[in-house]
């Protein structure tokens, strides 16, 4: 069985186990609403914090962070709004750990005889193994393709990559964008079309 | 105006294949540490809503703190007298009972001798009850 499965059938064991008071079902069912929205988020938010910060862990971290932000202090509002709620949080994170590492670049750099090397985990030994999973040549192609799109979006002005990553690719509409985003609609109508110009100056012929 | 458009639809399409490629082919780790992040998550939405007084708790606990702070700063034997009066109060003999206990209890050397002498206190003590003006 797999793990959201398992998960189902302990949540629906819970609330059948619940049922007698009509808050604790009301508790349970909002819990499921909001694993089944992270559950449907959580991978495409995973990726756009690495691309955004180019690091696993701290792309990991900052998920995590807003998922809990996100139950903690909104869990209560209408499923409706978690959306650009959690995209909002989710870029203030990105924003908070991209400070951060400027920061740290700078106190490195000031430190005499420093080296960021040390900082690095080792390589994980089993990092580049095969998993048995079947690898075929689209795959490849999509992840060059995925790269190179990765690159041409880090070298966007900040706001044009989230308006171009929430628009296009996470296919929020122009309101939920711009929620996600705090500012008006004329806005991400502006940063969206400038992106797109951009990226298809520098990806269109290659792809 | 409408081959632009096109182009920018046939654009905006491979971007998003070649996003959920990437998306679907996360490691079996990532995917395992986003499902914790998740559970982490919900269990947090449901300890939240079964208690909500519990988010109040660390500004109770910083407000607590910052008394006992206030209290260990301003002292025990501090008061808001002025410092003349202080000055007479310190000055003053101690006449009732308790004050005498307590200045027995704060000179340490003294409850050895206290403790060793015990029998000839508990006699004075009776004697002057007997009497009502002391032994002799």
């Amino acid at each position: 069985m797999t793990p959201s499965g398992t998960l189902e059938m302990t949540l629906n064991l819970r609330l059948a186990d619940a049922a007698s008071t009509p808050r604790e079902e009301s508790v349970l069912q909002q819990s499921r609403a909001l694993d089944r929205f992270l559950a449907g988020v959580e991978r495409r938010a995973y990726r756009i914090a690495q691309m955004a910060l180019r690091n696993e862990d701290d792309a990991l971290d900052v998920v995590q962070g807003a998922m809990l932000r996100l139950a903690r202090n909104y869990g209560q509002r209408p499923s409706e709004e978690w959306q650009p709620l959690f995209y909002r949080i989710l870029y203030n994170g990105i924003r908070d750990a991209q400070r951060r590492r400027t920061v740290r670049s700078r106190i490195f750099a000031l430190w005499p005889g420093s080296s960021r090397d040390g900082d690095e985990e080792p390589n994980d030994p089993y990092e580049h193994v095969a998993d048995g999973a079947p690898e075929p040549s689209a795959r490849l192609m999509a992840a060059e393709a995925m790269e190179k799109l990765e690159s041409a979006l880090g070298q966007l002005p900040a706001r044009q990559q989230e308006a171009f990553t929430l628009r296009c690719l996470e296919g929020l509409d122009v309101a939920a964008t711009a929620a996600a985003m705090g500012c008006s609609e004329g806005s991400v109508k502006t940063h969206y079309f400038r992106a797109l110009q951009t990226l298809r100056a520098q990806l269109g012929e290659v792809w | 105006m409408t081959n632009e458009n096109e182009q920018s639809g046939a654009f905006e399409q491979r971007a998003r294949e070649v996003f959920d490629a990437s998306v679907d082919g996360l490691d079996a780790r990532t995917r395992s540490k986003l499902n914790q992040a998740r559970h982490a998550a919900t269990a947090e939405l449901e300890r939240s809503r079964r208690s909500p007084w519990l988010s109040w708790a660390p500004a109770g606990a910083l407000a607590a703190a910052a008394l006992v702070a206030v209290m260990l700063w301003r002292g025990p034997g501090t008061s808001d007298a002025p410092p003349v009066q202080q000055a007479r109060v310190q000055q003053a003999p101690a006449t009732d009972a308790s004050g005498d206990a307590a200045e027995i209890l704060a000179a340490g050397d003294d409850l050895d001798l206290v403790s060793e002498d015990l029998e000839f206190y508990e006699f004075v003590a009776y004697a002057t009850d007997d009497s009502g003006n002391g032994v002799g």
